[in-house]
């Protein structure tokens, strides 16, 4: 739920000596970013995306950066990030499984696959394995309900499901 | 008249014009081969008004849910003052039962850029940002791949066929959202677009007059956008030779023009078809989808998106149109996003992953979205456990019917979706409700002495 307030006022910052982000990307960011916008806080979507990319996650250092380099204030950057369910806080797993459990998928049969992943993984939804190669995660609607019950697996979609299609993909990831 | 060949599905093989497995990208070379880029070429020889009401004329209305005149919209802008003007493009596709949009980028997304390109000029804004939803990371790419195709061939940019409006080259750019369903309400995009959280604004000031960067902005959903070049080459007339007037006469607005209908859930072959606007439910469930899956019996349909409500076991005929919401007791025709639920589905279970979803997504800043969509969802997951009372039906839909409890006491109208599922899972399937609950305790006679 995006709206649940998060407790990062007791959160400690784990403070690295090489910034997050280099001066290469600024520069990227500077060249292709920026002037798409009228503000530079409205480069903060594209932004956050890309050092996501880079790093698995936001580190707080990185949300730090991002701040005072679109000329924000911490808080502010909280403030967005914290509402968007596909910005990760904390690392997650190599592979994210990505379960969709909207209506299309559960009246196609998305649970039994829930739970299938679950007994594999020995992970119920919104956490990580030890090893720290698979995320499990349930979301909501991900705009492919003909192909229901379906999942993504990073940033691949996977229709028509069945267990055995599922625990192949599963396996696949290296 | 019915559909005798693929409209915006032209370059999309559907059935029955085409097999779904020879879908592939359409690229620049195949899209201006088919005709692409003509109806642009022929927009940038008329008059901006001139545009806008040849579109007016068509009654082309919003294919994102609301269905509001697309070309009225276009007039609510005031005039050029030389300064940023902004179309954004929503493709935030996040309503349970969509998918419609993501086939449309997949497969043919100049069609996309062209219809950007033409409702620029009509609107004669500089700037076009396609919000599309985070997790569409394929169609991403896509639409960075045709942009980058169509500013070669000066679609965009310095230099390009568009010439200078208002002083500047014309832009497109794709900006990724994050995962939250309620940036695909206009002023959510917009607050999301800025990068803030998406939280809707209060409206005046309309996003006409002062939407994102506090300039006028016009906001239009995928399929809309891919109507135009057919609008702007055939004719308005040609348009509305597709679909029909108001059931209801006199000033009504009609549902003209070709629609895609996203079919999903129990039916043997889901998917997407193209068909004129007002076909009959029935239709197209038996006839494209090949029937019920299993050839079990109908049951409950939402007719678009699961903001919509539910169409009960005898409106299996109904007609999908814009004048859906009045003439069958749901919300509206919404994204045209069917999900259909056979005999052997549990609505109980349905509207509790329904609201759920609402719950979910709720951005939470009017509390009686926040706090009363959270609550339904309790009281549902009571009764599907089967420890609800009669008198929670009765609560239930109280609160998803008196206006002033969570109807019309909200920013935008993810409350009121929240309450079309509720009211009507409750108004037309009562007995599976009624089936899960204990009957309320009813004291009869006097307390002495209380």
């Amino acid at each position: 739920m995006a709206w649940i307030v998060k407790d990062s006022a007791h959160a400690k910052i784990e403070k690295r000596d090489e910034p997050y982000l280099s001066d290469e990307m600024k520069r990227h960011f500077e060249a292709e970013l920026l002037p798409r916008y009228a503000t530079r806080q409205a480069a903060l979507l594209p932004v956050c995306h890309e050092v996501q990319h880079t790093y698995g996650y936001l580190p707080m250092q990185a949300l730090a950066e991002v701040a005072s380099f679109l000329g924000l204030s911490n808080a502010q950057v909280l403030d967005t990030v914290t509402f968007y369910e596909e910005f990760h806080l904390q690392p997650v797993g190599k592979y994210m499984i990505q379960i969709c459990r909207s209506i299309a998928c559960e009246l196609c049969g998305h649970a039994f696959l829930s739970e299938k992943v679950k007994q594999k993984l020995g992970i119920g939804p919104g956490e990580t394995t030890d090893d720290g190669k698979y995320s499990f995660v349930e979301l909501e609607c991900l705009g492919a309900c003909e192909q229901a019950p379906m999942c993504l697996i990073n940033e691949e979609l996977i229709g028509d499901l069945t267990w055995k299609k599922l625990e192949a993909a599963i396996d696949e990831c290296e | 008249m019915a559909l005798d060949k693929p409209i915006i599905t032209k370059r999309i093989p559907t059935p029955p014009f085409g097999d779904p497995a020879d879908r592939k990208r359409t690229t620049f070379a195949q899209y201006k081969r088919t005709g692409g880029y003509k109806a642009l070429e022929q927009a940038l020889g008329m008059a901006p008004a001139d545009i806008t009401n040849v579109v007016k004329d068509s009654e082309l209305r919003g294919r994102g849910g609301a269905g509001f005149s697309c070309g009225l919209k276009w007039t609510f802008l005031p005039q050029p003052d030389g300064d940023r003007r902004y179309l954004a493009v929503n493709a935030d596709e996040s309503e349970p039962g969509t998918f419609k949009d993501r086939i449309l980028i997949d497969f043919d997304p100049h069609l996309l850029l062209e219809g950007i390109a033409i409702a620029c000029r009509a609107t004669q804004c500089d700037t076009a940002y396609i919000y599309i939803r985070g997790e569409y990371h394929k169609q991403a790419k896509t639409l960075l791949v045709a942009l980058e195709e169509a500013y070669a061939n000066q679609i965009f940019g310095e230099g390009s066929i568009n010439g200078e409006v208002n002083g500047r080259p014309l832009n497109c750019y794709v900006h990724r959202g994050a995962g939250a369903y309620i940036c695909g309400e206009e002023t959510g995009l917009l607050e999301s677009l800025e990068g803030k959280r998406g939280w809707p604004r209060i409206k005046p000031p309309f996003p006409a007059v002062k939407g994102l960067f506090g300039r006028p902005t016009v906001i239009n959903n995928v399929e809309t956008l891919m109507c135009l070049p057919f609008i702007i080459s055939k004719g308005a007339d040609a348009f509305k030779a597709f679909g029909k007037a108001s059931h209801f006469g006199g000033n009504a607005p009609g549902s003209y023009g070709p629609k895609l209908f996203g079919v999903s859930g129990h039916v043997k072959r889901p998917g997407v078809y193209e068909e004129e606007l007002g076909i009959k439910m029935s239709t197209l469930i038996n006839d494209y989808c090949g029937g019920i899956k299993g050839n079990r019996k109908f049951k409950a349909a939402i007719p678009g998106g699961v903001s919509m409500g539910f169409l009960s076991t005898d409106q299996f005929d109904a007609e999908l149109d814009f004048d859906i919401g009045r003439r069958y007791g749901v919300l509206g025709l919404g994204t045209a996003g069917v999900i259909v639920m056979d005999e052997s589905t549990d609505i109980v279970t349905a509207t509790r992953n329904i609201v759920r979803f609402f719950s979910h997504e709720s951005c939470g800043q009017c509390t009686p979205c926040r706090e009363g969509s959270g609550w339904l969802y309790q009281m549902l997951c009571r009764i599907e456990r089967g420890d609800g009372r009669t008198k929670d039906i009765d609560l239930m839909d109280e609160i998803a019917r008196s206006m002033g409890a969570m109807p019309g006491t909200t920013i935008c109208g993810l409350a009121d979706g929240t309450n079309w599922a509720v009211k009507t899972a409750i108004e037309k399937f009562r007995g599976d409700f009624e089936a899960k609950c204990k009957p309320s305790v009813v004291q009869i006679g006097v307390n002495v002495g209380a």
